[in-house]
C-alpha cells in the first residue's frame, strides 16, 4: 500500500477530509461503502428478487453493460455517457438515486466520490476481506527505540502521520492492572502489585505476563467472549426454559484456552470433532458447540420448523464466530451485500443439518440425541470398549449355534392378558383377564366414544381417533424385554397416521415418542421400539399397505435384542415383508403404561377396530404365531419349524442368547452410568437439504437440492476436501482463507485494546467497517498462522507491545484529534464487563471462591461470574444491566453503556453490598488507622493508591458516617422470588437464577462507615475502568 | 443536504464525545434525533419524530396466552347455529394447525357461550364478559382482523413484542425509548408490569421487554408491587437517604478528581448516571405510591385495585407513570390460553381485566391524557372457531389461531367507536382489511410521529427496524 493511500486512510479516519477535484479515489475505502450502503439493496448480488432495472453495481461487468432501457449505468472514464451520474445528481424525486424511500440520500461529498470514480475509470477492486492476507514489512519509525514489537511500528507510523505524539509508558501499577484484566479478567492483588513493584529486573513485566498467561484464570477470562459468540447457557430458552446440560462444553472451552490449543484445532474440533479419525470423547464434546441453540418442547410445535431454526442458528453462529459474516441474510434471499447466494446458504445448512435428529425437545427432559457418553476416566472408557467387544463376541456365539434337527411341538404360550372386548363397564374393568385376574382397563377420553361393533368373535371395539384405553399394569417394556401383541385389526380408511399401540405417556410431538409403538403409516404398519425418535430407535415397516375394510390378525413381536432384526410383523399368521426404518437404539425407552387406540396430541386409530387383544411378555416364534392363527403345525415350512426348534429347544442357543443379553445389559448399565451429553453425529439418514423458498420451513424447493458446500466466491473450495463439516473446518483453516485468521486477530486485538482494528468485529463483509490499520491486521493474521495459530503467543505479543504499555491519559491535543483513540497513540481504556465488575468486588472482598470448571452455580456461591447459572429467559439482572446478553442467540460483541441502573447495582445489589462489607471487615483487621484502612480498601479495588484528594474525600465520608451511626428503621423485605414457573411442569429440580437476600450494613459505627466508604469506592470510575 | 448518519452499533462502542452526549441523562433519544433529522422541516419537530405526533406515550395492555375473540369482540352467531358440526374443509383451506389439535379426528365448531350487546352511540358489539369495556365503546377502535405468522406462544409473543420471532431484537418499548427518549429525567422511558393476580399458564421472558442490540438503557424496567418497585432501588438496610447523599458527594469528588487526571468525559457521564439513580430512589417510590388516589378513582378500577400487583393496580400505576412522562408502559396479563375449560377460564380473565381496562380509559380521559396517550389491548394470537378436545354441553376449548383475532386501541389519535375489518362468518379467515402485526407496529409508530421505515439502527451490517422489511400504516384507524 502506498504511503499516499495511508494518508487518505488517516484523514478519513479522523474525519479531516479535503479533496482536490481530481484526487484519486480508492474503490475499497471510498467507493464500495457508498455503493454497498445505498445501491446494493436493489442493484447488488441478490439475483432472485429486487434487482431493479437489471442493473448490478457490485461488479464491473454488471455496471458497464447495456441495460434494457438502452442506457449504460457506468461508462468507465466517461461521465457524460454514464447514466448513473445524472441520476445521482438529479433533484427530481422520480429520478434521483438512491430513491427518497431509502431515506439514506447521498451527500455532496459522496456524489463527488462516485463522479471521480467513474471519471478515473470506474475500477473495481475485490473487497479487502475476501482477499488472502499477506504480511507487510514494518514501516520505518522515527524513534527506533520505541517499538518493542513489529506491530508498534505500524501504530507509530500512522500516529505520526496523523500528527499525533505517542504517549509515555503507563506507570507500572496501571500497566499491571491493565494486563491483569486483559489476560485474566481480574485485577492484581495488593501482594502481586507489591511484588511487581519490588521486582527491578529488566524483564519483570514479561515474567509477570507469562505468569498471567499460565494462570487458570486466563482460560476463565478468554472463554467469556467465546461463550457469548457460541450462545452458551444453562437452559433451553423457549417456553418452559428447562435446564440444558451443557457445562461440560464450557469446561472444554476453558481447558482449550488454558492448554493453548491451536486455534485451527479449536475451530475444527468444535465444528467437526466427531468426524476426525477415531475421535476422542473430548473431541466429541467439543461439537456441542453446534447444539447450544435454543430448543422447545412447547405443545403443538412442529418439529421440522424448529429443526430448520436450529440449523439456521448453527450456520449463523459459525458465520459470526469464524467468518465474521452475517450469513443468515441469505436464508430468505441472496445476500444483499456480500457474495453469498441463497444456494450457498443452504449448502452450509446441509453441512450443519447432517444429523438424524429431532427439531423438538422431549417434554420429559431427556438429553436430545445424538449424544456422547461422558465417562469420567480412561478406565471407564476402556471398560466401555471391553463391553462392546464382549457384545460382539456374544453375537458371534449366537450365529454359530447349530439348528435342531428333530421336530419340536409347537404350543402357543398362554397370553399374559387377553381382552375379548365384549363389553365395557363404567369402572373400566371388563371381562378381560391378565394372569387369571381381571385386567385393569382404563378408558381415555369419553366412554361413549369407544363403540362396540360386531367383531371376529362377538363384539369388537371401534375407535374414533381421540379416545382409547390404557392398560396400567402393562408397563416396563424395556429394550431388553421380549413382547408380543396380537389382535384382529380392521381399517375402515387408509389412515395417513394412526396410533394403534404405544407406551409414550404424555406426548407433545415426535420429540416424545418412546417405548413400543405400532402405527398405521399411510396404510402400512410400522412397528418400533423407541428411545427417542428418530435418532435412537429400532423400527420396521410393512412393504405393502393393509387392506381396508377387512379383518386381519396382526401379530407383532420384539425379542429384546435392541435390533431391528428382533422386530417382526405377522399378518394372519404369516410373516409380512418389511423394510428397516431405523436400527440405532442407544438408550432405554420410557416405560409408561401401554395405551391402545389413542395418544394425546397425536392421531389415534380413527375408524379402526380391534378385537381379541392378547399380550405376552415373550416373543412368539413364527411357528407359534401361525398356530395361534389356527395353522396346523405339521403344514408349516421346514425353515419356520427349524427356527422354532432352535429358539425353543436348543440349550446351546438359549445359553448363547442369555450370554448376549447379559453382555448387552452389562454394556447398557455401564453406559447409562455415564451422563449423556449432546453432540454432533453425522448420519446418512439426515433429511436432504433444499433451498427453502423465502426461508420458510414448509416450502422446500425440490428442484434445488443442496449438497454440503460453502460460499465459494469468498474462498474457493478444494475438491480434495470431504463435503462435510470436517471439510468446512479444513476450508476455514486453509492458510489462504481470507477471513478466519483476520477475524480471530481482530477479536484478540479488541479483547486487549477494547476495540478491534476493524471496529465492526462481527462483520468484515461489505457493510462492515474498514480496518484502521489494514497492513497491521494482515501481518498479524499471517504471523498468527505461521505461529501455528498460537493464541497465547499472539496475546503475549499484544500486551508486551509498546502500544499497549502507553499511558492512556490523552493530552488535550490528542483528545481533540483522536477522541476515540482509533489510532492507539495512547493506551486503552476499558469499562469493565459485567463479569469483571463483580469478580473484582469478590476478589477485593477476599470472598472469591476460585475453582476451575464444574456445574454452573448461583451467585451466592461467590464463584467467578462465568460460572453463574444462565437462565435464558431470565438472565441475571445485574449482568444484563452491565450489557451482558441473554445468550439466546450468538452475541458477537457487547455494547458498553452507562446507565442509572448500573449505579443502583453497584450501590445496592446485595452481592456488591456484601462485598463492600467484607472488604471493610478485611481492612479493619489489617490496619488500625482509618486512613490506612481506606487506602488499603482503595488499593484492593482500584489497584493503585488513592490520590490525596481522593483519600480526603473518602475520609470525610468516613468521619461523617461514623458520627451518624446507621439507623435500622427499614423492614427487611423478603427476597424477591425469581420467576420459576417453568419448574412446575417438570418434576426435576431446576436451579434458578439466585436472588440474594437484601443486606444489612454492620451496626458497629466504624465498620458501618467503612462499609459505605468501600461501597463508594466500588462505584467509582477508578473501580469500574481499567486505564 | 447532508446524509443522515445513523448511530451504528459500532459508533456506540466508541467512547467519543458524541457518545458521551448521547448516553448522558438525555438518553440515546437525543442521538437518535440528531441522526434521524435529515429534512429541514423536521427541525421544528420534537426529537425523534418525523412528523407531528398524535400520541406522546403508549400504554400497552398485553394479554398473554391468546384471548379468544369469539367470547369478547367478534360475535359469530353462525357458530352457535352450527355448534358441534365439523369445520368445513372449504373454510380451513388446508391451513396449518398446531400439533395439539392437528391430529384431532374431528374439528367441531364451537359457538360462544356468551351473548353480545351493542354499546354506545357507535353500537359496537361486545360480549357480556366485556360490559365495562362496552361503556367506553365510543372511545375504542376494535380491530377484528389482526393476523400473525406464528402459531405457538413463544415465537408469537416474541414476534408481537419485537417484530421478529427470533430472539435478540429490540422490543416495542425499547424502540420508543431509543427513538423518542424520556420525558422525565427521573424515571425510565420504558416500564413493564406483570400482573400478579393472573393465572400463569404460559411463561413470560425478559426478552419481551429487552433492548436487543440497542443500548441496554432502553431495556424495559420492571416495576414490581411492594417495597422495592425497581430492582436494586432500595438502599441497604441501615443506609439512610442522608448517608446515600454523602456517598454520592464523595463519589462526585472521586470522579471529579479522576476526570481532571484522565481527561475523560465518560467519567462525568458515570457521575450523572449515579445522580439520576439517586433521584430515581425518590421519584420511583413517589410514583408507585397509590395511597393518594381518591376513593372514586379506586372504585372505578374495581375491588382488586387494592391488591398490589393486580392487573387493576397496574392499570392505575400505568396512568400515574404516563402522567409523569414515562414514554411506554407495558402491562402483561397471563392466563388466556384456554385449550380446554374455556367458559370458566375466560370468565375469570375478563373479570380480572375488563373493569380496570375500561377504568383506565375513563381515567385518562377525565385527566385530558387520553387524546395523546395510545392504549392498546390484545394478545399474541386468537383462538380457533372449532373445539379442541372433547366438547360437551357446557364446556369446550379452543386451540391457537393466528389467522384472525381481535384487539382494541384507544386514544392517541385513534378513531373511537370504530370497528376495523371483518372476518368470515366462521371467524376463521379475514374477508376485509387484514392488519398484520407489522402493520400494527407501523401504525403505532406513526401515531408517535415516527416513520417506521426511517427509525432504524445499523447492526451487523444491516439497518434494522421494528417492522423488519414490512408494515403499512393502517390509515383507516386514525382519527
Amino acid at each position: 500500500m502506498s504511503s499516499h493511500r495511508n494518508i487518505v486512510v488517516l484523514v478519513s479516519l479522523l474525519g479531516i477530509t479535503s479533496y482536490g477535484a481530481d484526487e484519486s479515489v480508492d474503490f475499497n475505502r471510498e467507493v464500495r461503502p457508498i455503493l454497498s450502503d445505498r445501491c446494493y439493496g436493489c442493484h447488488g448480488p441478490d439475483a432472485n428478487k429486487g434487482r431493479k432495472a437489471g442493473l448490478r453495481l457490485d461488479e464491473s461487468e454488471g455496471a458497464t453493460k447495456k441495460l434494457k432501457s438502452g442506457e449504460i449505468a457506468v461508462v468507465p472514464g466517461d461521465i457524460e455517457k454514464s447514466a448513473m451520474i445524472p441520476r445521482i445528481f438529479s433533484t427530481d424525486p422520480e429520478e434521483i438515486m438512491p430513491p427518497p424511500e431509502l431515506h439514506r440520500p447521498l451527500s455532496a461529498k459522496e456524489k463527488d466520490i462516485l463522479k471521480r470514480w467513474v471519471k478515473q475509470g470506474a475500477k473495481y477492486d475485490p473487497h479487502w476481506a475476501f482477499v488472502s492476507p499477506v504480511a507487510h514489512a514494518a514501516p520505518a519509525v522515527a524513534d527506533p527505540s520505541w517499538p518493542k514489537d513489529p506491530l508498534d511500528a505500524f501504530i507509530a507510523d500512522q500516529a505520526v502521520k496523523a500528527g499525533l505524539k505517542l504517549s509515555p509508558p503507563a506507570d507500572r501499577t496501571t500497566l499491571l492492572r491493565r494486563a491483569s484484566f486483559a489476560l485474566t479478567g481480574l485485577p492484581p492483588t495488593n501482594g502481586e502489585v507489591d511484588a511487581f513493584l519490588a521486582d527491578k529486573s529488566a524483564d519483570a513485566y514479561e515474567k509477570h505476563v507469562d505468569a498471567l498467561l499460565a494462570s487458570p484464570r486466563f482460560g476463565e477470562h478468554l472463554a467469556v467472549n467465546w461463550l457469548d459468540l457460541s450462545r452458551y447457557a444453562d437452559t433451553w430458552g423457549y417456553t418452559g426454559d428447562n435446564p440444558m446440560f451443557a457445562w461440560p462444553w464450557r469446561d472444554w472451552v476453558l481447558k482449550a484456552f488454558n492448554d493453548n490449543k491451536p486455534y485451527d484445532q479449536f475451530l475444527t474440533e468444535q465444528l467437526a470433532g466427531d468426524l476426525l479419525p477415531d475421535p476422542t470423547q473430548e473431541q466429541r464434546v467439543a461439537t456441542a458447540y453446534n447444539r447450544l441453540h435454543r430448543m422447545t418442547f412447547e405443545g403443538g410445535s412442529i418439529a421440522e420448523e424448529f429443526r430448520q431454526d436450529g440449523i439456521n442458528d448453527r450456520v449463523m453462529t459459525a458465520g459470526y464466530g469464524f467468518m465474521g459474516l452475517t450469513l443468515e441474510c441469505s436464508r430468505c434471499h441472496d445476500h444483499k451485500y456480500d457474495p453469498i447466494s441463497q444456494k450457498d446458504y443452504y449448502s452450509m445448512a446441509a453441512m450443519f443439518g447432517d444429523q438424524n435428529e429431532n427439531g423438538l425437545l422431549s417434554y420429559h427432559g431427556e438429553v436430545p440425541p445424538p449424544f456422547v457418553r461422558l465417562f469420567k476416566s480412561d478406565a471407564d472408557r476402556n471398560k466401555d470398549a471391553e463391553l462392546r467387544a464382549a457384545v460382539r463376541a456374544a453375537e458371534q456365539g449366537l450365529v454359530t449355534t447349530h439348528t435342531v434337527t428333530e421336530k419340536v411341538a409347537v404350543t402357543v404360550p398362554t397370553p399374559l392378558a387377553h381382552f375379548p372386548l365384549e363389553s365395557f363397564t363404567k369402572t373400566g374393568v371388563d371381562d378381560s383377564v391378565a394372569g387369571r385376574k381381571p385386567a385393569k382397563f382404563e378408558r381415555r377420553g369419553s366412554p361413549e366414544d369407544l363403540q362396540l361393533v360386531p367383531g371376529v368373535k362377538g363384539q369388537a371395539v371401534k375407535f374414533d381417533g381421540d379416545a382409547g384405553f390404557i392398560l396400567p399394569e402393562f408397563k416396563q417394556l424395556g429394550r431388553f424385554d421380549a413382547f408380543t401383541f396380537s389382535a384382529f385389526l380392521r381399517l375402515d380408511e387408509k389412515n395417513a397416521r394412526a396410533t394403534v399401540l404405544h407406551a409414550t405417556g404424555r406426548y407433545t410431538g415426535d420429540g416424545d415418542a418412546s417405548g413400543v409403538e405400532l402405527l398405521v403409516d399411510h396404510g402400512k404398519l410400522r412397528w418400533s421400539m423407541i428411545h427417542l425418535w428418530p435418532n435412537s430407535a429400532v423400527s420396521i415397516e410393512t412393504a405393502t399397505e393393509l387392506p381396508v375394510g377387512t379383518w386381519q390378525r396382526v401379530t407383532v413381536t420384539y425379542d429384546g435384542s435392541s435390533k431391528a432384526a428382533g422386530l417382526h410383523v405377522y399378518l394372519d399368521g404369516r410373516e409380512a415383508k418389511t423394510t428397516v426404518v431405523r436400527d440405532t437404539l442407544h438408550a432405554k425407552p420410557r416405560d409408561n403404561a401401554l395405551e391402545i387406540g389413542s395418544r394425546s396430541r397425536d392421531a389415534g386409530f380413527r375408524n379402526g377396530s380391534l378385537d381379541e387383544i392378547q399380550l405376552w411378555r415373550t416373543s412368539l416364534t413364527a411357528a407359534e404365531v401361525a398356530v395361534l392363527h389356527g395353522a396346523d403345525a405339521l403344514t408349516l415350512p421346514e425353515l419356520v419349524l427349524a427356527e422354532h426348534a432352535r429358539l425353543r429347544a436348543n440349550p446351546t442357543y438359549t445359553q448363547a442368547w442369555s450370554r448376549l443379553q447379559e453382555a448387552l445389559r452389562a454394556l447398557a448399565a455401564h453406559q447409562e452410568s455415564a451422563p449423556a451429553f449432546f453432540a454432533m453425529e453425522h448420519s446418512d439418514l439426515a433429511p436432504k437439504t433444499y433451498v427453502l423458498t423465502r426461508g420458510e420451513y414448509d416450502k422446500p424447493d425440490l428442484s434445488k437440492l443442496c449438497e454440503p458446500g460453502v460460499p465459494v466466491r469468498i474462498f474457493p473450495w478444494n475438491d480434495s476436501l470431504p463435503k462435510n463439516r470436517l471439510g468446512l473446518a479444513r476450508w476455514l483453516t486453509d492458510p489462504k482463507h481470507p477471513l478466519t485468521s483476520r477475524v480471530m486477530i481482530n477479536r484478540l486485538w479488541a479483547q486487549v485494546f477494547g476495540s478491534g482494528l476493524v471496529t465492526s468485529s462481527e462483520n468484515l463483509g461489505m457493510q462492515g467497517d474498514l480496518p484502521s490499520h489494514p497492513e497491521l491486521l494482515d501481518t498479524l493474521a499471517v504471523d498468527f498462522i505461521h505461529s501455528g495459530w498460537n493464541t497465547k503467543a499472539m496475546l503475549r505479543r499484544l500486551v508486551l507491545s509498546a502500544t499497549f504499555r502507553q499511558s492512556s491519559t490523552p493530552s488535550a491535543e490528542a483528545r481533540e484529534k483522536d477522541p476515540a483513540n482509533k489510532l492507539w497513540a495512547r493506551g486503552p481504556v476499558l469499562r469493565l464487563t459485567a463479569e469483571m465488575v463483580r469478580d473484582q468486588a469478590l476478589i477485593a472482598a477476599g470472598t472469591l471462591v476460585e475453582k476451575v470448571g464444574g456445574e454452573s452455580v448461583q451467585e451466592s456461591a461467590n464463584r467467578r461470574s462465568l460460572y453463574t447459572y444462565r437462565k435464558r429467559t431470565a438472565p441475571p439482572d445485574n449482568m444484563l444491566i452491565f450489557d451482558a446478553g441473554s445468550r439466546e442467540v450468538c452475541q458477537p460483541k457487547r455494547l458498553n453503556t452507562n446507565t442509572p441502573l448500573q449505579a443502583l447495582v453497584l450501590l445496592n445489589n446485595p452481592g456488591f453490598v456484601e462485598a463492600a462489607k467484607n472488604l471493610a471487615i478485611k481492612v479493619s483487621k489489617s490496619a488500625t488507622e482509618p486512613t490506612s484502612q481506606i487506602s488499603q480498601a482503595f488499593r484492593h479495588v482500584c489497584t493503585r493508591d488513592p490520590r490525596p484528594s481522593e483519600l480526603a474525600a473518602l475520609n470525610e465520608l468516613y468521619i461523617a458516617q461514623k458520627a451518624s451511626p446507621p439507623q435500622f428503621t427499614q423492614l427487611i423485605s423478603a427476597p424477591t422470588k425469581p420467576d420459576a414457573k417453568a419448574d412446575i411442569k417438570t418434576k426435576k429440580k431446576t436451579p434458578v437464577v439466585s436472588v440474594q437476600a437484601p443486606t444489612k450494613i454492620p451496626s458497629d459505627p466504624s465498620l458501618a462507615a467503612l462499609t459505605l466508604v468501600c461501597s463508594t469506592i466500588m462505584a467509582s470510575d477508578a473501580a469500574v475502568t481499567s486505564r | 443536504m447532508h446524509p443522515p448518519t445513523k448511530p451504528s452499533y459500532d459508533s456506540l462502542m466508541q467512547p467519543t464525545r458524541r457518545h458521551f452526549l448521547g448516553t448522558s441523562a438525555l438518553g440515546m433519544g437525543a442521538l437518535a434525533m440528531r441522526s434521524i433529522v435529515g429534512d429541514a422541516q423536521a427541525a421544528a419537530l420534537p426529537k425523534g419524530t418525523h412528523f407531528p405526533a398524535k400520541a406522546k406515550r403508549v400504554i400497552y395492555l398485553f394479554q398473554a396466552g391468546g384471548p379468544s375473540q369469539f367470547e369478547t369482540f367478534d360475535p359469530k352467531p353462525l357458530l352457535r347455529e352450527k355448534n358441534g358440526q365439523p369445520l368445513p374443509d372449504s373454510v380451513r383451506q388446508g391451513q396449518r394447525l398446531t400439533g395439539m389439535s392437528g391430529y384431532q379426528a374431528t374439528l367441531p365448531l364451537a359457538g360462544a357461550f356468551t351473548d353480545f350487546k351493542k354499546y354506545g352511540q357507535s353500537g359496537t358489539e361486545y360480549s357480556d364478559l366485556m360490559s365495562h369495556t362496552g361503556e367506553v365503546a365510543d372511545d375504542l377502535c376494535v380491530i377484528r382482523t389482526m393476523h400473525t405468522e406464528a402459531i405457538n406462544h413463544d415465537p408469537a409473543i416474541t414476534f408481537f413484542c419485537s417484530g421478529n420471532q427470533v430472539a435478540g431484537r429490540p422490543s416495542m418499548g425499547a424502540w420508543a425509548s431509543y427513538g423518542l427518549g424520556s420525558m422525565n429525567e427521573n424515571l425510565p422511558a420504558f416500564i413493564v408490569m406483570v400482573s400478579q393476580d393472573a393465572t400463569k399458564d404460559q411463561p413470560l421472558y425478559s426478552r419481551l421487554w429487552g433492548s436487543g442490540f440497542l443500548p441496554s438503557e432502553h431495556q424495559g424496567v420492571q416495576f414490581k408491587a411492594g417495597k422495592e418497585p425497581v430492582l436494586f432501588l432500595t438502599n441497604p438496610e441501615g443506609v439512610s437517604p442522608h448517608a446515600r447523599r454523602n456517598m454520592l458527594d464523595a463519589l462526585g469528588k472521586l470522579n471529579a478528581d479522576q476526570r481532571a487526571t484522565e481527561l475523560d468525559p465518560e467519567v462525568d457521564a458515570r457521575l450523572a448516571q449515579a445522580e439520576m439513580a439517586y433521584r430515581m430512589q425518590t421519584s420511583v417510590p413517589e410514583v408507585a405510591d397509590l395511597s393518594k388516589e381518591s376513593a372514586a378513582t379506586l372504585a372505578m378500577y374495581g375491588e382488586s385495585v387494592k391488591t398490589p400487583g393486580s392487573f387493576a393496580a397496574n392499570c392505575l400505576q400505568a396512568r400515574r407513570l404516563v402522567e409523569k412522562g414515562v414514554r411506554f408502559v407495558q402491562l402483561f396479563h397471563q392466563g388466556w390460553d384456554q385449550h380446554g375449560g374455556l367458559p370458566n377460564g375466560i370468565k375469570r380473565q375478563c373479570k380480572q381485566t375488563d373493569q380496570a381496562s375500561a377504568a383506565l380509559i375513563k381515567d385518562l380521559k377525565q385527566r385530558g391524557l387520553l387524546e395523546d396517550t395510545l392504549v392498546i389491548w390484545g394478545g399474541e394470537f386468537g383462538r380457533t372457531a372449532y373445539c379442541q378436545g372433547k366438547m360437551t354441553k357446557d364446556n369446550y376449548g379452543r386451540d391457537h389461531h393466528p389467522r384472525c383475532f381481535s384487539l382494541w386501541m384507544a386514544g392517541g389519535g385513534v378513531k373511537g367507536g370504530y370497528v376495523h375489518g371483518a372476518t368470515d362468518e366462521f371467524g376463521y379467515n379475514i374477508v376485509k382489511d387484514p392488519v398484520h402485526v407489522h402493520d400494527l407496529h407501523a401504525t403505532m409508530q406513526h401515531l408517535l410521529g415516527v416513520d417506521h421505515e426511517r427509525q432504524t439502527f445499523k447492526f451487523q451490517g444491516r439497518y434494522y427496524r421494528l417492522t423488519d422489511v414490512a408494515g403499512n400504516v393502517v390509515k383507516a384507524v386514525i382519527a
